[in-house]
């Protein structure tokens, strides 16, 4: 006996229950149950709904679907790091190159110059407004699109970590801006700095701006044509 | 299952092996696989193959395909190319680490 669509519906509200968030993490969990279930009922017909789901759920042990749910989550994670990577080293390609060399001299003359903390500090203030605008738009964006389709782990990544990377670089920032205090910026910390700055712009714009765009592209590139939104 | 612990070490190489035996494979079909070919002897638990299998694609060993089966969707895995060359690796490790334990355990055999 094959399960109905409604058996189906009432698996996916089971994972749901069980603190499975995700609908990737999802499917696998209902696909698995509901082999379970009817290998089951080759066995014993007689076995209600109920009773079989209870007995394939227990062979997850007692943490239930606690450890497939952080594991999956810790994958995914490794996947948008990787993402993110192929995007910052895009930028390291000509001529995209070129505007990272201008970046870098533009914060290098900065840190040179007599006027090095007033610059900065009006830099990190316009960089962190813009940074906050695009976590705030990105939230209001992902809920958007939460409305109308199912919950897909990267898709919350991409939306979400985002602000997780943008809180590192503001707190480095403000670290770097603590560390020009008082005493003349050398040459090798001019260079230092002005390479931690780029880099924390280049990073910043990857997550905040193009991974977003490239959202919908990267979702069907990992869940196929699965994603319907 | 008579003794998990021994077996755990293993559970990646079982996946890989049983993936270039067969191509694409589930979770639950894994599950089953092991059990037929084990004759029950080797039972993998739920909660320790889909952590697994999720570790081995987020290393890029394993790559996902989702397909319609029945009125449900279905998540596939295969070997990806790095998949294949760590399968050989693994397997080698594998009989290595079996010809040592019975150099230990049997001597008169070795």
């Amino acid at each position: 006996m094959k399960l109905s669509q409604e058996h189906i519906q009432q698996l996916h509200d089971f994972t749901r229950k069980h603190y499975v968030e995700w609908f990737d993490v999802q499917l696998e969990l209902v696909d698995h149950l509901a082999n379970g279930i009817e290998a089951q009922w080759e066995q014993n017909p007689k076995l209600s709904f109920e009773e079989a789901l209870e007995k394939e759920f227990k062979k997850f042990g007692i943490f239930g679907f606690m450890d497939v749910v952080s594991q999956t989550e810790n994958s995914m994670g490794r996947k948008y790091r990787h993402f993110l990577i192929n995007e910052v080293k895009e930028w390291f390609k000509i001529p995209q190159i070129l505007s990272i060399i201008v970046l870098f001299i533009m914060f290098f003359l900065t840190f040179k110059s007599q006027l090095s903390e007033v610059i900065i500090l009006s830099f990190y203030v316009i960089f962190g407004i813009w940074m906050a605008y695009k976590s705030f738009a990105l939230r209001r964006l992902f809920k958007k699109r939460r409305s109308t389709s199912k919950k897909w782990l990267l898709e919350h990544i991409i939306f979400q970590q985002a602000s997780g990377i943008l809180f590192i670089a503001i707190v480095n920032i403000f670290n770097m801006l603590n560390l020009t205090n008082g005493s003349e910026t050398s040459i090798y910390g001019a260079v230092f700095m002005s390479l931690l700055f780029t880099i924390a712009v280049i990073v910043s714009v990857v997550s905040l701006h193009i991974l977003p765009n490239k959202a919908d592209q990267l979702l069907k590139q990992t869940y196929h044509s699965y994603v319907t939104n | 299952m008579s003794n998990s612990k021994l077996y755990k070490g293993s559970l990646n190489t079982i996946i890989l092996k049983l993936l270039s035996e067969n191509g694409k494979m589930y979770g639950y079909e894994i599950t089953q696989k092991v059990k037929d070919l084990t004759k029950g002897e080797l039972n993998i638990t739920e909660g320790a193959l889909y952590p697994a299998l999720h570790k081995l694609e987020a290393e890029g060993l394993l790559d996902v395909e989702i397909a319609k089966v029945d009125n449900r969707l279905r998540k596939y895995y295969k070997l990806t190319e790095s998949g294949t060359k760590e399968t050989v690796s693994k397997l080698q490790e594998l009989a290595e680490y079996i010809k040592t334990m019975q150099n230990l355990v049997n001597p008169k055999l070795a």
